[in-house]
């Protein structure tokens, strides 16, 4: 454990972050507040994000991980570090904006207690580092997803999609680890157990985050599930957040592996980018936007360089927080107007404006607009993949620019075209726009000063390159009494 | 950038005056009036008309007098290179984006005229665009537009450059579709930002580049001096690299061929967008970039002889094609693209002066027949009226021409070079049914995946 940590404040933070959201869900399966569903999961969901913000006050932000439980595999059961202290508030911030503001149709007694079991159970993963919960939690996130879309009518096909695909991944998730654990290839005299552990943990990573060609799950459950459900399972990332701790943290014995992750990633993206652009419904252009962003992420993190790996995660925020103001505008112009086609213009501008507005800004700051954090993130995983492998740079480059074609033209299909209407019918609501104002002041805010938040995660991928060149040791671990005594 | 950041150092400039903070004027000035009338429309609570042109007029006539004063102290001191560092904006190990900005004897002059002309057009559309639905929406995007235009001509850094030169190309895109509810506006709007979007790459590469060769973005790492006499620090080969990217990126902006499709087509925006637009100050941003890259020009002159040769084939296209166009702002569009190219020309003979005065006063002149032009068909039809008849016309270059070779020329005009017909079926639609096919492909295998159920003994019992 570090110095300048409060370990007891630091794993009642923890505490609170996972069980606020189970708190409320249990509120709502017992029918405590039954005509309130929205109010309990956004209070669970806030109470989470405090406590996720309040972290950086318990430790230095600058320290390496602070850890407690068992560990294994150079993972503790509970570990707080730099990407733990800049991904929870993040995704705790999305994940309450999206049940804030999301229609009252979709925020049923069912709907609502699976979002927030998804949600605590995306919490407990990121302050885990521990491998065997890695791969537990990760079904756990998986679970309520599957549920949810099954439960939508008509989501069945998706839901087997989802099922099938993200069942594989979990499999050979759970295969790779314990052959890795069993046989760890960061160790010298590592045999073909380890490697090949290694190797599909990688496909299960691949196939988790959506990299072509197991990409298809994602515009899948786009299509069919409701949008809350589908953000939930995009948002936090939870490939991304996989591949850090088992792979990037263990580079050295998993060097091959990330190589092939890190040229596989940009021609997703680039295959995003290009099938993205000849779209029909929206739906499927958010989700295909999803796996696009996703897959830069993926590129920045399996780079080498720390602007990479910096960029690959202001890019995994910045995406994040596109991709649910995107959510949150195209569910609110669902609920109105019903299923949104991109085949001809729809007109639907001057019936709601301000939704116009929000889209095209938030859709702009996913793509690399000066202003927005994206830009930076682009600018550092461009500079770090040319630096790193030409060719990927290249492929990055143009994935973002067909990306941000396919965003303007999902913007004129919706918005542009005759208008049947002379005023708005389908005024924004005041909690949608309260939501998105918010949204986007933050999203700015940060684009126009990303110096501290970037400082951050510099410090966070410094320590993570560290770590991939210091074999991990096993530290006596400090249990939660001791620590509470 | 950091709030320690936005200090100006000390000894941050040649001289301890008052121009780095009229640089910073010149930045604030357009970006607190968006922030003035943006911040409010989001909220739902848009300004009235009035107050909005106030608050515009307010922040380019802030700009338009920084300007002034810049162009002035400079003038007095015989135009040196003032850079004026603002901060790192983000770093990450030793890749650091810096705030740079640079009043020199090209930048400075360049603002005031573009500065200028937003000021002009603010009181222009203010009461042009009277109780039109979008009125917020426009000076908006014409703040956004005038913010990009500052940081574009002002960047000492690629970094700081490439931002001004996105704001640009989205308010450009968004003013051709201003009118949203007409399909052509949508299409003209969609075909720019896609023309845009594809050429932004080579400014991205070459920034990438340039990074990658003198570890900073920063214009004095590539060259140094006063303009017009700047020396390349990098090089011919890096400065031929960069340079060949800056052109590409250039070719876009420009409407140069075989990119020059959009403009005619941008037209669909209203008046006062068309005249700033594509008739004084977006459809120069490429030659700018260019004149503030001459140094690496110089030191590549091969590629010179590339700029020469796609402004000389866009002049010729250009002239030929606006003879035939029956409408006054697609005639005006080719005008501009003519001049856009023959200014291409100038800088690919290396010239320095002429090509800006040619900048300046085109765009002067331009912009004013653009917003005359709605007024001057009505007095067109004044006169045809009075005079009971079209008025007798002028005899043009093209009666010289024999009469076969006119029809040839005429139906080659008509169909704009065939320029459009040649991307469209070499380019576009090969490559639309590509992508639509392997669409179509992984959506049958979802489809067919979704429909696949794992039955076990007991389920498949019971199938009817």
């Amino acid at each position: 454990m570090s110095s300048g940590v409060d370990p007891s404040s630091l794993l009642a933070a923890c505490g609170i972050t996972v069980g606020s959201p189970l708190l409320a869900a249990a509120a709502v399966r017992l029918r405590w507040w039954p005509d309130a569903p929205r109010r309990v999961a956004l209070t669970g969901l806030v109470a989470a994000l405090l406590a996720a913000a309040s972290m950086p006050l318990c430790r230095d932000p600058g320290a390496g991980a602070t850890e407690f439980g068992g560990r294994l595999g150079g993972g503790a059961m509970v570990s707080v570090d730099g990407v733990t202290m800049v991904m929870l508030p993040f995704v705790a911030a999305c994940l309450a904006l999206v049940i804030g503001t999301a229609p009252r149709r979709s925020l049923d007694e069912r709907s609502t207690q699976w979002f927030l079991l998804g949600a605590a159970a995306t919490f407990a993963l990121f302050v885990t580092a521990h491998p065997v919960l890695i791969v537990l939690l990760g079904a756990a996130t998986a679970l309520p997803v599957w549920r949810a879309t099954r439960d939508t009518p008509g989501g069945r096909p998706a839901a087997r999609v989802y099922a099938y695909t993200i069942g594989v991944s979990l499999c050979g998730l759970a295969i790779g680890t314990t052959m890795m654990l069993a046989d760890p290839p960061w160790e010298r005299g590592c045999g073909w157990v380890g490697t090949t552990g290694g190797w599909i943990v990688a496909l299960a990573v691949i196939v988790r985050e959506g990299i072509f060609p197991f990409h298809f799950w994602c515009p899948a459950l786009f299509s069919a599930a409701p949008l809350p459900t589908a953000l939930l399972a995009t948002v936090p990332q939870v490939g991304s957040y996989t591949a850090l701790r088992l792979l990037v943290g263990h580079a050295d014995g998993v060097a091959n592996e990330l190589v092939i992750l890190a040229q596989l990633a940009p021609i997703t993206a680039l295959y995003g980018g290009l099938v993205a652009l000849v779209q029909r419904d929206l739906r499927r252009l958010i989700g295909i936007l999803a796996f696009t962003q996703s897959a830069l992420v993926l590129a920045g993190l399996a780079g080498t360089l720390p602007m990479e790996l910096a960029g690959g995660m202001a890019l995994w925020i910045a995406s994040g927080l596109s991709l649910t103001g995107i959510g949150i505008v195209s569910a609110a112009l669902e609920g109105r107007a019903g299923p949104l086609r991109l085949d001809l213009p729809q007109g639907r501008f001057w019936d709601a404006p301000a939704l116009a507005a929000f889209f095209l800004l938030f859709g702009l700051s996913g793509i690399g607009m000066p202003g927005t954090l994206s830009f930076v993130a682009d600018d550092l995983i461009v500079a770090g993949s040319l630096a790193d492998h030409l060719h990927g740079g290249i492929l990055v480059i143009l994935a973002t620019m067909f990306s941000g074609i396919a965003v303007i033209r999902g913007w004129f299909g919706i918005f542009g075209g005759p208008t049947t209407t002379d005023a708005p019918r389908h005024a924004i609501l005041p909690r949608e726009r309260a939501g998105l104002a918010l949204l986007l002041a933050v999203i700015f805010g940060i684009g126009v000063v990303p110096g501290p938040l970037v400082t951050l995660l510099e410090r966070a991928s410094a320590t993570l390159l560290r770590e991939r060149h210091t074999p991990p040791v096993n530290p006596a671990p400090v249990s939660p009494e001791a620590v509470l005594r | 950038m950091t709030a320690a950041a936005l200090t100006i150092p000390a000894g941050s400039t040649e001289g301890s005056d008052f121009v780095p903070w009229l640089v910073v004027a010149q930045m604030a000035a357009p970006a607190l009036a968006l922030a003035a009338i943006g911040v409010p429309a989001i909220l739902g609570r848009p300004l009235a008309e009035r107050t909005t042109t106030r608050l515009v007029g307010a922040g380019f006539a802030t700009a338009f007098a920084t300007a002034i004063a810049m162009l002035v102290i400079l003038a007095a001191r015989g135009f040196p290179a003032e850079i004026v560092h603002l901060g790192t904006w983000f770093a990450v190990g030793h890749h650091e984006a810096t705030i740079d900005l640079v009043a020199d004897g090209l930048s400075v002059p360049y603002v005031c005229f573009s500065t200028g002309l937003c000021l002009l057009v603010n009181a222009f559309a203010g009461k042009y665009l009277h109780r039109e639905p979008g009125f917020t929406r426009f000076f908006v995007l014409l703040t956004v537009f005038g913010l990009g235009m500052n940081l574009m001509v002002l960047a000492g850094s690629i970094d700081v450059l490439f931002a001004g030169w996105e704001f640009i190309g989205i308010s450009s895109m968004l003013l051709i579709g201003f009118f949203h509810e007409r399909p052509n506006a949508v299409q003209a709007a969609m075909r720019a930002f896609i023309t845009y979007r594809i050429c932004d790459a080579g400014i991205l590469v070459a920034g990438v580049v340039v990074h990658g060769a003198v570890g900073s973005g920063d214009f004095d790492r590539l060259f140094h001096g006063p303009w017009p006499d700047a020396r390349c620090l990098v090089s011919p080969v890096i400065a031929a690299v960069v340079a060949v990217l800056m052109i590409f990126a250039a070719l876009g902006k420009t409407a140069q061929v075989p990119f020059s499709g959009w403009l005619p087509r941008a037209m669909e925006g209203p008046t006062p967008s068309s005249a700033i637009f594509y008739g004084a100050l977006s459809i120069h941003a490429g030659a700018y970039v260019l004149l503030r890259c001459e140094p690496l020009l110089d030191a590549a002159p091969a590629v010179g002889w590339l700029l020469i040769a796609i402004g000389g084939a866009t002049a010729l296209h250009a002239s030929v094609v606006g003879r035939v166009q029956t409408d006054l702002k697609s005639m005006l569009a080719y005008g501009s693209m003519m001049q856009a190219g023959l200014i291409f020309v100038e800088i690919g003979l290396g010239w320095r002066v002429i090509p800006l005065l040619h900048v300046v006063s085109h765009a002067v002149l331009r912009s004013l027949q653009i917003l005359r032009s709605p007024s001057a068909l009505h007095d067109r039809h004044a006169l045809v009226a009075a005079l009971g008849g079209p008025p007798g016309g002028a005899r043009s270059l093209a009666d010289a021409l024999p009469p076969a070779w006119r029809a040839a020329a005429y139906r080659v005009a008509l169909e704009r070079g065939y320029e459009d017909m040649v991307v469209m079926r070499f380019v576009v639609e090969p490559f639309r049914r590509v992508v639509e096919r392997i669409d179509a492909a992984e959506r049958a295998w979802t489809t067919w995946l979704g429909e696949l159920r794992l039955r076990g003994p007991r389920d498949r019992g019971r199938r009817p």
